[in-house]
């Protein structure tokens, strides 16, 4: 066992710092510590261990877990395995950017803000609002954050007052978060019906005009693109705000919902400057119109200039924020994800506009391929009759879960069980495809979907 | 200057891509959905792209450049070998869908980091779902008002928040729909008793507070307090921002606290990459653990059929609380975040003691050198302690007002002073309880060394002629910013000229 002495430059230090102070030992300086709640003796935990030593259990623990790059993947659902550029991971580990705080000292602080500055243009641009702020947690929480807001600004007008809808669609776990942070503001979430194609039910979304948002997807969590969306907003009108949730990918190719009609664009910013990393940490897009800024949650950077006149960047419109409104805070959010952000940011000045297009493409094509394949494979159904992004529904003879199980113990990670987020699509399959699917991936799928189809009694 | 949308050469992208998979049918877009007017993103071949990058980190102030008093904050030194382990492909690509046979070694790491996490803190269940301090406190918050709902105590709607904490804990408490009672500090700083006992009544669900409070003392009438809460039959919450002080010496469940958030990124190392990613995982006692988000790592002996994909003789899986509040986020939590903490706790495992012990002695003798210092210089007139205490715990406070009245000095001018000396500057400003405050935290990561040579600039810093402390900063890369002018002239984004 070895000493934890790389990491306390003052060991073997300390009798002579305390003899300074005038203290006689370590305990003195815990004096203010009544004995009533002190800790007898040591922490009840295995002894410490070497960076050697840590990081052969880290190889040994992590390695045990099947990573998706190990073997044919078509699990997404909300995550995607992009490729990042090399360049991403060695330029945000340089310790100026990784080992900062909080940009609260804006002299010493420029490299980041000017960074997030450049965020905040990318994702404006990529989603067609002029507003964005430098990250919340993940899409989840900016879908959430979205719906209180658009509930901040709409609610005086609104004929349904504390109300926003939902779609139906909406995977629960996502659904529970934004449960979560509407209840404190009684919002109540009511859903919006879809048609068996996949796609919105245009009818039923009169129910929502009059009430403070509409929140729908595009891909929707089916993968289907949904021209409908482009009508919404001329439906619900300018009193409820129509929030998009996005791929962000998938604009390269299609249209920015703030040309559209969206009124604030929210997302999972991952696909763009990171791994999936078992969820976490991610980042949530937030972007929104001119009419939402005072009331939008998160950090925003504005280009100012310093006493000499010279361009200069700092945190702005910190009054909305926790440390300074406390109780009454547009949100309470602090830390965000503005290293991952800024991934995200190195990764969109990497591609381009030429090259988000061919991303999203790659995306697309793979998709197509695997809706090709798939489709002309016995016993395989594919659900929606629409286009598509990168993830679609199959039906599978019997149990998805059976057929999924069948699949990992050939080798395949298969997709998301529907039933996990719809109870009775027991046989349904959601297929994901990336940048990142090869064509003899989409072959060992279809080949082994057959087999599943024609042997389900003896395989299951 | 490097501007990142003045690149717009001729080079199509940063990074070309391997030829798509062919299909039988293009895919095509819904015509009403084509995208015609792509983003405006700037065109960069990748060593303009690395240039840039690495230009702006220049302009950037990290632990790695030197030394880092922000007050509150815990800026430690970040192990690099946590990085590393954090790009392995065993945590870098899982998906947190995968079934549980894929995630053994994660879930038997998330495992251990419960089980570490409610040793510390006396807590009896730890969630690792929380993504941040804040959202940690909104989480247990969240908790307690269910536990209250399902006691049918639904009128407890006050949660009591003393005047010096930090903003998260009313912000948090008021999203989750709770009414605030702030309670006014002694005048040293500390809690007021008298003060919760008038407050505390069958409305009151919780009280949020940190110990050491924000001034860096130890609340020693803490069980007192807790006792005042619970009888009036409300819960109590801890602020683990400070946790750092006394980890391994006192917790918050010997303390009386029924619920906990951690700041991992503070306490645990997760860097803090100007902003986030952090962690925010939360402990509670028995009695609130049927509430917390799900699911939770938990384990069982292995089978004979589970052993050879096992990790240990354990098999791990995920468990929903049986009452549980659902998710805060969509997945589990920042699980890169937990890794790299995970590598970090390692490092220590029972020492942990240790860490907090040299935090709170690198503290203490900053505090006294830099007393010493000023002495030396005829400066010590110019401020005073902020709270009065012969001992602090991981940072401490001062008041610049007498440098105010005398000279004119602010809390402001002397921080902008330090950034002229290479350092990052304390916390200024808060808590509000102290004027002209400034709030030092030094860490156990900073040598004897570091912080004698600080305590000397401080001083000088205090030396130097008034107006010219106006001026500073004048070596850094820009000197004072007008945030005035920000605000008042929203730019924020690059402003292409409309065609």
């Amino acid at each position: 066992m070895n000493d934890v002495v790389d990491q306390l430059p003052n060991r073997g230090r300390e009798a002579e710092m305390l003899l300074e102070m005038g203290l006689d030992s370590m305990e003195d300086l815990f004096s203010d510590i009544p004995e009533d709640v002190r800790f007898n003796g040591d922490l009840p935990l295995p002894g410490p261990q070497s960076e050697e030593e840590i990081i052969s259990d880290a190889r040994r623990l992590l390695g045990a877990n099947i990573d998706m790059g190990s073997r044919p993947s078509f699990l997404g659902a909300g995550l995607y395995r992009n490729y990042v550029p090399a360049a991403v991971f060695q330029l945000v580990t340089r310790g100026e950017f990784l080992t900062a705080y909080t940009p609260y000292q804006p002299e010493v602080s420029q490299g980041m803000l000017q960074a997030m500055w450049e965020f905040q243009t990318l994702i404006s641009e990529l989603v067609g609002l002029p507003i964005a702020n430098l990250s919340l947690y993940d899409g989840s929480t900016a879908a959430a954050e979205a719906l209180t807001c658009a509930v901040r600004v709409h609610n005086r007008k609104a004929s349904q007052p504390n109300t926003v809808y939902v779609s139906a669609l909406t995977p629960p776990d996502k659904l529970s978060v934004m449960h979560n942070y509407c209840q404190g503001a009684e919002i109540e979430i009511r859903t919006l019906a879809h048609n068996a194609d996949g796609t919105l039910d245009l009818e039923a979304l009169n129910e929502a005009a009059g009430s403070c948002g509409v929140y729908l997807e595009q891909p929707n969590p089916l993968g289907v693109l949904d021209e409908g969306l482009t009508t919404v907003k001329s439906i619900i009108g300018d009193h409820t705000a129509l929030i998009v949730g996005v791929q962000p990918v998938s604009l390269g190719v299609v249209e920015a919902p703030g040309h559209y009609g969206a009124d604030i664009v929210v997302g999972e910013g991952q696909p763009l400057g990171s791994p999936v990393t078992g969820g976490g940490p991610l980042y949530g897009i937030f972007a929104c119109s001119k009419p939402y800024l005072r009331l939008m949650p998160g950090r925003i950077v504005g280009r100012s200039i310093d006493v000499d006149g010279k361009e200069a960047y700092c945190l702005t419109l910190s009054t909305r924020e926790q440390h300074i409104r406390r109780h009454r805070a547009t949100s309470n959010i602090c830390t965000n994800e503005t290293l991952i952000a800024l991934m995200g940011a190195m990764h969109m000045a990497l591609l381009g506009p030429d090259g988000l297009r061919d991303l999203a493409n790659r995306n697309m094509m793979a998709c197509q391929r695997a809706k090709e394949v798939l489709s002309a494979t016995p016993g395989v159904r594919l659900v929606h009759d629409a286009p598509h992004f990168n993830e679609f529904v199959i039906e599978v003879q019997g149990s998805a879960a059976q057929c999924l199980a069948y699949l990992d113990s050939n080798g395949i990670i298969g997709g998301l069980d529907m039933s996990r987020w719809y109870e009775e699509a027991t046989s349904q399959i959601l297929i994901t495809t990336t940048d990142q699917t090869t064509l003899a991936d989409i072959e060992s799928l279809s080949a082994q979907l057959a087999l599943w189809s024609t042997h389900m009694e003896v395989l299951a | 200057m490097s501007r990142l949308f003045e690149h717009n050469g001729a080079v199509n992208t940063g990074y070309s891509q391997p030829t798509p998979i062919q299909c039988e049918s293009p895919p095509a877009v819904p015509a009403g959905l084509v995208r015609n007017r792509a983003a405006r993103w700037p065109r960069l071949s990748e060593p303009e792209m690395v240039r840039h990058f690495t230009w702006l980190s220049k302009r950037n102030f990290g632990i790695d450049t030197g030394f880092y008093p922000l007050g509150s904050c815990t800026m430690k030194h970040n192990p690099r070998v946590n990085e590393v382990i954090a790009q392995l492909p065993g945590i870098a690509d899982i998906h947190p869908h995968q079934p549980e046979h894929h995630l053994q070694g994660l879930l038997s790491i998330f495992y251990e980091m419960q089980h570490m996490l409610e040793v510390c803190a006396g807590m009896d269940q730890v969630t690792l779902q929380p993504v941040a301090g804040a959202q940690g406190e909104f989480t247990a918050v969240r908790c307690i008002q269910e536990y209250f709902r399902h006691r049918g105590e639904a009128q407890r709607t006050k949660v009591i928040v003393p005047d010096s904490a930090h903003g998260t804990n009313p912000a948090s408490a008021a999203m989750s729909g709770f009414e605030i009672v702030e309670i006014p500090s002694l005048e040293d700083g500390r809690m007021d008793l008298d003060a919760l006992a008038a407050v505390a009544d069958e409305t009151t669900a919780a009280m949020m507070i940190t110990n050491p409070n924000t001034l860096g003392l130890f609340e020693a009438d803490i069980k007192a307090a807790s006792e005042i809460v619970h009888q009036a039959g409300g819960q109590m919450y801890y602020d683990g921002a400070n946790f750092n002080a006394i980890l391994g010496i006192t917790s918050p469940g010997l303390m009386g606290f029924d619920a906990v958030h951690f700041n991992l990124h503070k306490t645990f190392s997760q860097p803090h990459g100007g902003g986030g990613p952090g962690s925010g995982p939360i402990g509670v006692k028995a009695h609130l653990a049927p509430f917390l988000p799900g699911p939770l790592a938990a384990r069982r002996p292995a089978s004979s059929g589970e052993l050879a994909q096992a990790v240990d003789e354990h098999w791990y899986h995920w468990e929903q609380p049986k009452h549980s509040i659902g998710k805060v986020q969509q997945w589990h939590g920042n699980a890169g975040a937990v890794i790299r903490c995970w590598a970090y706790y390692r490092r220590y495992g029972s020492g942990l003691k240790a860490m907090s012990e040299h935090a709170v002695l690198n503290a203490n003798y900053l505090r006294h050198a830099i007393h010493r210092e000023a002495k030396k210089a005829g400066v010590d007139h110019l401020f005073v302690d902020g709270a009065e205490t012969d001992v602090a715990k991981h940072e401490f406070t001062l008041s610049m007002q007498p440098a105010k009245e005398a000279l004119g000095v602010s809390a402001m001018d002397v921080a902008k002073g330090l950034l002229d000396r290479g350092y990052m500057a304390p916390t200024v400003y808060f808590p509000l309880v102290v004027p002209e405050c400034m709030m030092i935290e030094p860490t156990e990561t900073e040598s004897k060394d570091t912080l004698d040579t600080f305590a000397e600039h401080f001083a000088q810093v205090l030396k130097t002629d008034a107006e010219a402390l106006h001026e500073a900063p004048t070596t850094t890369p820009v000197r004072r910013v007008d945030e005035v002018y920000a605000a008042r002239n929203l730019c924020l984004r690059h402003p292409y000229e409309e065609a």
